[in-house]
């Protein structure tokens, strides 16, 4: 019997989507081997969480590979013989157990997302694309590979109550989402927010920054529209996946 | 919020739209679908979040932009949607179109007679150069045929507000063809498509040498006023005969990957 059968239709869905979360990064190129990942909520089960199997890339993820985890770190899918990261356990157990709001969080490690996370600016008011992050980002100090279990408070603290997008400083991107795809767009934004400020500052020249006024108009104007903009655009994601390689549904 | 509901209409299964418009209508169709897909092709597209848009041949208050939420390189001539200088949509269709992307192209169309065709972008360079003061710079061959002939406007927040639309006609003025729109991308304006699409991959490139030039710290070597000068009057006047002689290769290009533009 396939997993489809065994699990509920919202955990399957739920997969799916996720699944394809992971081949989409790997399309826009923001895959780094097996060294991010993506955890998200189980719908129905508080206490559990998908993860990518250890040791598959991202653009072999398919529904039925994700592993489910509960947040004691125990794998709860039978028969994987995959395992999870340990650091991507602390990450995504210390994101989704300290926001109930958060369904989805999204892990990469970019050229332009790592050369940011090591500037002390962090991410500058520079795009329109960066609008949806002002004010509204916060930064996690590096503390070496994520393995210590200690860290998650740490990682609760600094992402704070209300924030969809953290910098881990000289290590990656880190984005939330009400769901799977709220979190893809805002990693979408983020990442081009981040290679654009990369590219200009490497000028040398003057910036011209946006105004207060105009960075919480424009961030408000995003914000306002909820989940909307990761909605409208999720089923074309599926559909160029589906025109690729439609094993991500399996 | 209903504009942006999830709509997942394939673009092969939206009915064509060939016999149902003029001659002229459909031919703007399918080099406005094409410009999409060499726009995605050549690296320039961001998703569902930038839109070009050409004026309708024989209406000239009627233009086409993009179906909201098909990407790029989905487009087809009869996904394409009519619109008029107030907004109303005018085809038969279950997509919206952008807001933001119906306040930048409106306001050129409307004010622009001698443009046919508007080009948005949201690209790397673009959105770097965007960001700099000092704007774009005479550095290339590429960058001296928008160098006098680039307007510059200030961002002021997603597109919505329709009062922009006046501050984008003034800032684009009345015969430049290209515009850097700050901290946010580039616009260019054609006398027909190849040509908005030629002058984007000329931008786009100037950017992109320009950031590099720029990056590596050293003396950059600015073009002497008089060649600039000089240039500046050549392609002027080469007018749109570079594009239009690259048009047919474009189209074979694609022709080559996926013919579904015409569709």
């Amino acid at each position: 019997m396939s997993l489809r059968d065994r699990v509920t239709p919202e955990e399957w869905q739920t997969r799916v989507d996720l699944a394809a979360c992971y081949r989409l990064l790997d399309f826009y190129d923001m895959s780094d081997l097996t060294g991010t990942h993506v955890g998200a909520r189980v719908p129905g089960e508080p206490d559990a969480f998908l993860l990518n199997p250890h040791g598959m890339f991202f653009h072999e993820i398919t529904a039925s590979s994700l592993v489910k985890v509960n947040f004691d770190g125990d794998v709860l899918t039978e028969d994987s013989e995959y395992g999870v990261n340990a650091a991507g356990f602390t990450i995504h157990s210390a994101v989704l157990g300290g926001r109930d709001d958060v369904a989805c969080s999204l892990h990469t490690h970019t050229r332009a997302g790592m050369a940011v996370s090591a500037m002390d600016c962090g991410l500058l008011p520079l795009s329109q694309h960066s609008m949806l992050f002002y004010d509204a980002i916060s930064y996690h100090d590096y503390e070496g590979v994520a393995t210590n279990l200690d860290e998650c408070q740490r990682l609760q603290r600094d992402l704070g109550e209300a924030n969809m997008a953290l910098i881990l400083k000289n290590h990656g991107l880190l984005t939330c989402g009400r769901n799977i795809q709220e979190a893809f767009w805002m990693m979408f934004r983020l990442e081009k927010s981040c290679q654009a400020q990369v590219d200009a500052m490497s000028t040398g020249a003057e910036l011209i920054h946006v105004s207060k006024d105009v960075g919480n108009f424009t961030r408000d104007q995003m914000k306002s529209r909820g989940t909307a903009f990761g909605d409208m655009g999720w089923p074309g994601h599926l559909r160029r996946l589906d025109r690729l390689d439609a094993s991500y549904a399996h | 919020m209903s504009a942006l509901a999830a709509i997942d209409v394939r673009p092969e299964d939206i009915p064509t739209m060939r016999e149902k418009v003029s001659p002229e209508e459909w031919e703007t169709r399918v080099n406005l679908a094409a410009c999409y897909r060499l726009v995605d092709y050549y690296g320039m597209s961001d998703l569902a979040g930038t839109h070009i848009s050409a004026r309708v041949p024989g209406e000239d208050d009627n233009f086409l932009i993009n179906p909201y939420g098909l990407f790029f390189d989905e487009i087809t001539a009869s996904s394409l949607i009519k619109i008029d200088m107030d907004g109303n949509i005018l085809s038969d269709t279950e997509y919206r179109i952008n807001a933001a992307g119906y306040t930048i192209h409106s306001a050129v169309h409307g004010a622009r007679h001698d443009v046919q065709c508007v080009l948005h972008t949201h690209t790397r360079a673009g959105m770097a150069v965007s960001a700099l003061k000092c704007g774009l710079m005479p550095m290339s061959q590429h960058s001296a045929r928008f160098i006098g002939n680039t307007g510059y406007h200030d961002y002021e927040g997603v597109a919505t507000n329709l009062d922009e639309r006046e501050r984008l006609v003034a800032d684009l003025g009345p015969t430049n063809t290209a515009m850097v729109l700050h901290n946010h991308g580039l616009m260019t304006c054609g006398y027909n498509i190849p040509h908005a699409f030629w002058l984007i991959h000329k931008l786009e490139k100037a950017c992109q040498a320009q950031i590099d030039g720029m990056a590596a710290g050293t003396k950059v070597i600015e073009i002497d006023q008089s060649v600039q000068d000089s240039t500046a009057v050549h392609f002027k006047k080469g007018g749109t005969a570079g594009a239009d002689r690259n048009w047919p290769g474009h189209l074979r290009e694609l022709d080559r990957l996926d013919t579904s533009y015409k569709h």
